[in-house]
C-alpha cells in the first residue's frame, strides 16, 4: 500500500490488520465451499492467495485446478466457473480493485511517481462482458509435485498465450468485509437458536437475508422490515401461521437482549435488527465465559452480577450473591487484578481520603474487550511461536519421513513387492515413527487452536468497530 | 485528636474493614520472587472444537502454508550459508512460479535494473507467511537507497529533473526498460560518489588468504 507524498516520495504502509487477517483464511474458503460449492472455493483461494487477479486468469486457473480432480476424460468448462464467478460478485463476495487514474491533461507535467489508484462505487462490482470460451487444461501427471520431490525441470506452464487479454488493467478482489457480515450474522443467528429455538432463528435468518444487500455492513440496525414481508420471504416449506410469526416477532423484540426492536406498526408491525446491541450481547457473553472457564461458575456468577448491577460495594457484592465475604473478595481481587473489572471511586470529601471514599466495583465491557483481544493475539503469537519451534525441532527427522515417502511414491509408480515396500518402510525406525506421531498431534492442535482463537477475535473485534463507528 | 492515636502504633490511612480484612487478621505474605512462568491453574482448559468443518479448515489451513510458501510474492529470509554446502540442498529447493506484475499500478521506482534479480514483489500486504512483510533483503537494499536519495535533500529534486529530462530526450522509439536502466545507471554512479567509504583503502588484514590454505602446517609469524 503506497501513497505519494507531497514532496515527490513515495510512501509505503504496513497494513497490520489487513495481515491478521490471514489467519482467517480458512474461514473464508470453508464458508464459500458451503455456499458455493467447489468452484466458489477454488475462486475465492486463488484470489486470496495472489492478491489480486484479472477474471479470465481466475477462470483459466481455476477451470485448470478442477480438472485435475475430475475423473479422466472429463473437463470443467469455463462458462460454469465464470457463472460461479459472476454469482460471487452479485453478492458482492468478491469485488473490483481499484484502477489507474488516468486524468486528460496527463502531457503536461511527468507522470507521478506511483500511479492513483480510484475506484467509482457503482463500478466495483460490475462484471466485465467477456466471453471465455474454453476447457480446463490436465497438466500432465508428470508434473504433479509431491512434497520435497526433487524435480528435473520447472513445470511446464499450459499455454502461456501472448494475446492480449480481454480485461486487461481489470482486477478483481475478495471482499473481505462481505464475508465478516455473513461471520456476523451467523452469530447473531445461532445465538438465537441457542437462547430461543429453532424457529426464531430461522425468522431472524429470513430477516438479516433480506437485508442483505440494502444495509451497509457497518450500520447499526437494518432498514425497517414489516411483518408481512419477512412472512412472504420465510424459506419455502416452513409452514408458520401468520399468527404465530407475529407472535415470535413480538417475543423476540421484548427480549431483554434486544437483537430485535420494534420500529413501527404499518404493516403489521416493522421490525428491525439491531447490531450493535447484538455484538454487545454476543461480546459480553464472550467475556463471561472466559471468567467462568479461568475462574470458576461463583467467579461468573459475581461478575454478571456486578455487570447487572452496575456498580456494587464490596458488601454489597457478598450479600447479593450469596458468597461468603472471604471467598467473594478473593475472587473479586483475581478479576480485578487481571482487569476484567474495575474500581471507581467516589469520594465522600474533597481531600480523597481513603478511609472516606466509596469503592465500586464496575465492569466497562469496552475496555474489558480490549484486554481480551490483546489477549487473544497474544495467545495466537505463542501459538504460532511454539508451532514453529515444535517444527524446527524435528526438522532433521520430517526431512526424513518426507524423503522416504518420496522413495515409496517412486518405487511403487515403478511396480514393487511387498518386501521392498516393507524394507523402505522400516528405514523409519519405531521410536520415530512415535515422535512422528506425536509432532504431527501436536502441531494439529496448534494449528486448531489457532483457527478457535481467531473466532473470538472476529466477535471482539467486530463489536469494538462497532462501537467505535457509532457517529 | 484522630491522627494522635496511631502513634507507635500501626495503622492504616483507610478503613481496613471496607477492603476485606479484619482488624488484627494475618495479611497475606509478601511475594519476593516474581510469578512462576507456567502457573498451575486450577481450571484446566475446555478441549478444543472437532468436528467435520473443523478438520476441513486444519487440513485447509495447512495445505494453505505450504502453497504460499512456493508462490512468487513470498519471499524468504536469505540464510547464512552454513559451514558445508550440503548436497541434498540442491535438490530440496523449492521452485517458485514465474510472475511479471502489472507495473503500470506500481509505483515507478520499483523497476528492477537491467543487471538485477527479477521478481521484485509488488504491494506488500499479499503472499508473505506471517507478519515480517518488511523485512528482507531487497526492500532493506531499497530502504537505504530511498534514505540515501532523501537525506540529500536538493539532490532528490535535482535527480527528478534528470528523469524529466532524460525522458524527454530519448522519448522516441527507446524501451521503457532501457530508460530506467540508464536513470538507474547514473542514480548508481551517484550514489557510489557519495558512499563513505572509499573502495580502494581497504586494506587486507593479516588473516586474508590465510584460510583458503587448508595445508598450511606452518605457524604464521
Amino acid at each position: 500500500m503506497y501513497q505519494v507524498h507531497k514532496r515527490g516520495v513515495v510512501e509505503y504502509e504496513a497494513h497490520c490488520s489487513r495481515v491478521l487477517r490471514m489467519l482467517r483464511y480458512p474461514r473464508y474458503i470453508y464458508t464459500t465451499k458451503a455456499l458455493y460449492g467447489d468452484t466458489g472455493e477454488l475462486i475465492i483461494e486463488e484470489l486470496l492467495l495472489n492478491g489480486k487477479m484479472t477474471m479470465s486468469a481466475v477462470v483459466k486457473k481455476v477451470a485448470d485446478r478442477l480438472t485435475e480432480t475430475v475423473e479422466d476424460g472429463k473437463t470443467m468448462d469455463y462458462a460454469e466457473v465464470s457463472n460461479t464467478f459472476m454469482q460471487l460478485a452479485d453478492t458482492r463476495f468478491v469485488q473490483r480493485c481499484p484502477m489507474v487514474h488516468t486524468p486528460e491533461n496527463s502531457d503536461t507535467g511527468p507522470p507521478p511517481p506511483a500511479p492513483n489508484l480510484v475506484i467509482n462505487e457503482k463500478d466495483m462490482y460490475l462484471v466485465p462482458k467477456l466471453s471465455l470460451i474454453g476447457k480446463g487444461k490436465r497438466r500432465r501427471s508428470s508434473d504433479e509435485d509431491a512434497a520435497g520431490e526433487p524435480k528435473a525441470k520447472r513445470p511446464k506452464h499450459p499455454t502461456d498465450n501472448k494475446e492480449p487479454i480481454p480485461d486487461d488493467g481489470i482486477y478483481w478482489q475478495a471482499n473481505l468485509d462481505r464475508f465478516h457480515q455473513h461471520f456476523r450474522d451467523q452469530a447473531i443467528v445461532s445465538a438465537v437458536a441457542n437462547r430461543m429455538d429453532q424457529t426464531s432463528s430461522e425468522i431472524v435468518r429470513a430477516m438479516l437475508r433480506m437485508s442483505e444487500v440494502t444495509t451497509s455492513s457497518d450500520a447499526p440496525f437494518t432498514q425497517p422490515l414489516s411483518s408481512n414481508e419477512i412472512f412472504r420471504s420465510l424459506p419455502v416449506g416452513y409452514n408458520i401461521s401468520k399468527q404465530v410469526l407475529d407472535q415470535y416477532l413480538t417475543l423476540l423484540a421484548d427480549d431483554p437482549l434486544e437483537f430485535v426492536g420494534k420500529s413501527g406498526d404499518s404493516g403489521g408491525g416493522m421490525y428491525v435488527i439491531n447490531f450493535c446491541k447484538a455484538l454487545a450481547s454476543l461480546a459480553t457473553a464472550t467475556l463471561e465465559s472466559v471468567i467462568q472457564e479461568r475462574f470458576g461458575s461463583r467467579c461468573a456468577r459475581i461478575f454478571r452480577l456486578v455487570l447487572q448491577k452496575k456498580h456494587l460495594e464490596q458488601k454489597q457484592v457478598e450479600d447479593f450473591a450469596m458468597i461468603p465475604a472471604k471467598e467473594a473478595k478473593d475472587m473479586l481481587y483475581k478479576m480485578l487484578s487481571e482487569n476484567f473489572i474495575s474500581l471507581q471511586e467516589i469520594p465522600k470529601t474533597p481531600d480523597h481520603a481513603p478511609s472516606r471514599t466509596f469503592y465500586l466495583y464496575t465492569v466497562n465491557i469496552l475496555s474489558a474487550a480490549r484486554m481480551l483481544l490483546h489477549r487473544c493475539y497474544k495467545s495466537v503469537t505463542n501459538l504460532i511461536e511454539r508451532r514453529q519451534f515444535e517444527t524446527k525441532e524435528n526438522k532433521r527427522l520430517l526431512e526424513k519421513s518426507q524423503r522416504v515417502e518420496a522413495i515409496i511414491a517412486s518405487v511403487q509408480a515403478t511396480g514393487a513387492e511387498e518386501a521392498q515396500l516393507q524394507e523402505i518402510e522400516e528405514m523409519i525406525t519405531a521410536p520415530e515413527r512415535q515422535q512422528l506421531e506425536t509432532l504431527k498431534r501436536n502441531v494439529n492442535k496448534l494449528d486448531a487452536s489457532e483457527i478457535q482463537v481467531d473466532e473470538t477475535i472476529f466477535l471482539l473485534e467486530s463489536y469494538i468497530e462497532s462501537t467505535m463507528k457509532r457517529q | 485528636m484522630a491522627g494522635n492515636k496511631g502513634r507507635g502504633r500501626a495503622s492504616y490511612t483507610f478503613n481496613i474493614e471496607a477492603v476485606g480484612f479484619g482488624r488484627g487478621e494475618k495479611l497475606p505474605d509478601v511475594v519476593v520472587k516474581p510469578p512462576p512462568l507456567f502457573p498451575d491453574t486450577d481450571y484446566k482448559p475446555v478441549p478444543l472444537k472437532t468436528g467435520e468443518s473443523e478438520d476441513y479448515m486444519l487440513a485447509l489451513k495447512q495445505e494453505l502454508r505450504g502453497t504460499m510458501k512456493r508462490k512468487p510474492y513470498f519471499i524468504e529470509k536469505p540464510e547464512e550459508k552454513p559451514d558445508i554446502e550440503r548436497y541434498s540442498k540442491k535438490y530440496m529447493q523449492t521452485y517458485k512460479e514465474e510472475w511479471i506484475p502489472d507495473w503500470r499500478r506500481l509505483p515507478r521506482e520499483m523497476m528492477p535494473r537491467k543487471k538485477c534479480r527479477k521478481d521484485l514483489k509488488s504491494k506488500n500486504a499479499q503472499g508473505t507467511d506471517k507478519v515480517s512483510s518488511l523485512i528482507n533483503a531487497a526492500d532493506v537494499l531499497k530502504k537505504i537507497e530511498e534514505l540515501e536519495k532523501k537525506g540529500d535533500g536538493e539532490k532528490s529534486d535535482e535527480e527528478n529533473e534528470e528523469k524529466e529530462g532524460s525522458k524527454e530526450k530519448s522519448k522516441d522509439g527507446e524501451d521503457e526498460d532501457n530508460e530506467d536502466a540508464e536513470q538507474e545507471d547514473d542514480d548508481e554512479e551517484e550514489l557510489e560518489e557519495e558512499n563513505d567509504y572509499v573502495n580502494s583503502y581497504f586494506e587486507d588484514g593479516d588473516d586474508f588468504g590465510v584460510d583458503s590454505d587448508d595445508n598450511m602446517d606452518e605457524a604464521t609469524y
